[in-house]
């Protein structure tokens, strides 16, 4: 089997840009995500006739055209004859499209697959988002009754784990400070103007203990990514990112357990991590750069530990001393992560995978790692109730 | 055991669905009557109630009684809320380990002089809406 390589990719900057249902000129879907393709196609330096998939993630529910993928397949008449489909798994669909696409290739279904999508959700209000979201998240007879949000959830996350191990709101607010100047350096990125800890802390309150800037805003966004075997990744002539490792788990339990289980452990993570770290061959010592997928300040801290980045219950610690910044001994989300770099829920794992091969190529510019090799990858779902974790490696 | 009925005024922000299966569980419930399945296979209890066993997936299930007292496994108020909860605004909400072992997530009812806090003591009550009854956990301790 011929090893799967990122060779490419183009987005949009991360920003608010859904039009309302009743505005007298419109900012569609396909307008945005056309020119991308296209672009992501000519930097990697193949041709439309090579492509042999297109891995579309699904569009929020507020897209007025249905069947996105293959309208946009129709709008650049991009004939396949591998696949070409949609997929869906709420926070994990990025990471999902991701997935399927290097899938095509590892079956030699294609020798180049696109993992694309668009995310258009800012138009609606977060109050009314909340009412779709929070049917994902929980049982809707016996817990959306009780108006939990997603969020609410990773705040209880938070809740617990300053009860168990101590952590501060000045552990949690590192994260978004950190990320956010991370994300001053990144032109993608959607928030940018730099904030300290004093501003977290004063931000208003969300959900408890989170504040304003522990969460992600709202976002839209349109990105591609190109994806190939290997020696078409050669033939190029340009350095690319190589899939090593992947690993998948699901922990059984939709958002929690009915039983008493620990919920800030993350065991979706820790084993699908474990899994990706050992089809890579490398532990997590060897990394050197990871896109989490982290909504909240929170998991980031909590899926630090389960990768094994940190011990359990010094993620925090670590996060206030600097550990996950740039130039730290760990750096996490130097793209400005799900807080900063923003949060278009559906591609936000192909935003993470576009860090990773800049950061594995050398083109990260001011935000470069230095020397980085191998990048990691995280997505989710639930409550990190199911994980899904790529390990990729720079080849110059 | 039977919960405490406490009026609940209008009506619930976000009704259930009931079913066939879920009607024994709410018409009971607006009673003050606190229970779930049981496997009779396994015999562990499983909330909310269900068909299938999740653990053995036999499909013989029984009702029988849920512990009213348990504590405090994690909570939140949220601020920014859904649009059918933004009247309640700022409310809680946590998740509850029962005494008999069970977890489950729901709305809290707290007090100034009980406010919430991990670990703390909670107990089940029924709130009864004008459409139907809701279950709730309040401070106790």
């Amino acid at each position: 089997m011929d090893n799967v390589a990122i060779i490419g990719w183009s987005a949009a900057p991360v920003r608010a840009l859904q039009t309302k249902a009743d505005a007298d000129l419109h900012i569609l879907e396909h307008e945005l995500l056309a020119p991308i393709v296209i672009d992501a196609i000519s930097k990697a330096c193949v041709t439309r006739d090579m492509i042999g998939s297109a891995i579309f993630t699904v569009p929020r529910p507020y897209t007025m055209q249905k069947y996105l993928h293959t309208f946009m397949i129709g709008q650049l008449r991009l004939a396949c004859s591998g696949t070409v489909m949609e997929v869906m798994g709420n926070g994990m669909t990025g990471a999902l499209a991701f997935d399927q696409a290097c899938a095509e290739i590892q079956l030699g279904r294609a020798q180049v697959a696109l993992a694309v999508g668009v995310n258009m959700e800012t138009a609606t209000s977060a109050s009314e988002h909340m009412m779709e979201s929070m049917r994902a998240t929980g049982d809707v007879d016996f817990q959306s009754i009780a108006g939990i949000p997603p969020i609410a959830w990773y705040a209880m996350d938070a809740m617990r784990y300053m009860h168990d191990f101590g952590a501060t709101p000045e552990q949690l607010a590192a994260v978004a400070v950190k990320n956010r100047r991370h994300a001053s350096l990144n032109p993608l990125a959607q928030f940018r103007e730099p904030i300290t800890i004093a501003d977290v802390l004063a931000a208003r309150r969300i959900v408890e203990p989170l504040g304003l800037l522990d969460v992600p805003g709202r976002s839209d966004a349109a990105i591609c990514l190109v994806l190939a075997s290997e020696s078409v990744a050669r033939a190029t002539g340009r350095p690319y990112a190589i899939l090593r490792g992947r690993g998948f788990s699901h922990d059984g339990s939709h958002q929690i357990s009915d039983r008493r289980t620990d919920i800030t452990a993350l065991p979706a993570a820790q084993r699908a991590g474990a899994a990706a770290f050992s089809q890579a061959g490398i532990g997590q010592q060897d990394i050197d750069v990871a896109e989490i997928y982290a909504p909240c300040t929170i998991v980031e801290i909590l899926v630090s530990e389960a990768l094994g980045f940190f011990p359990r219950g010094k993620g925090g610690e670590a996060a206030l001393a600097g550990d996950t910044e740039l130039g730290g001994r760990k750096p996490l989300s130097t793209s400005g992560g799900l807080t900063s770099r923003g949060h278009p829920a559906y591609v936000t794992s192909l935003y993470n995978m576009g860090e990773l091969f800049d950061q594995l190529t050398g083109a990260a510019g001011e935000r470069q790692v230095a020397n980085a090799r191998f990048g990691l990858s995280s997505g989710e779902l639930g409550n990190y109730n199911a994980a899904l974790v790529h390990v990729l490696e720079g080849i110059q | 055991m039977t919960l405490p009925i406490i009026p609940f005024e209008g009506r619930r922000p976000y009704p259930p669905r009931v079913t066939e299966l879920t009607a024994t569980f709410w018409n009971g419930l607006a009673q003050g009557e606190w229970r779930t399945t049981r496997c009779r296979s396994c015999a562990n209890l499983t909330f909310p109630p269900k068909k299938i066993c999740p653990f053995c997936w036999s499909d013989s299930m029984e009702w029988a009684a849920l512990a009213t007292r348990g504590t405090l496994y994690s909570w939140t108020q949220i601020h920014v809320a859904p649009a059918a909860f933004r009247s309640q605004a700022p409310y809680h909400v946590g998740i509850v380990d029962l005494e008999d072992g069970v977890r489950l997530a729901c709305s809290l009812l707290t007090t100034p002089d009980l406010p919430p806090r991990c670990d703390a003591q909670v107990e089940i009550v029924a709130l009864q809406a004008e459409d139907g009854p809701l279950f709730v956990a309040r401070m106790s301790g």
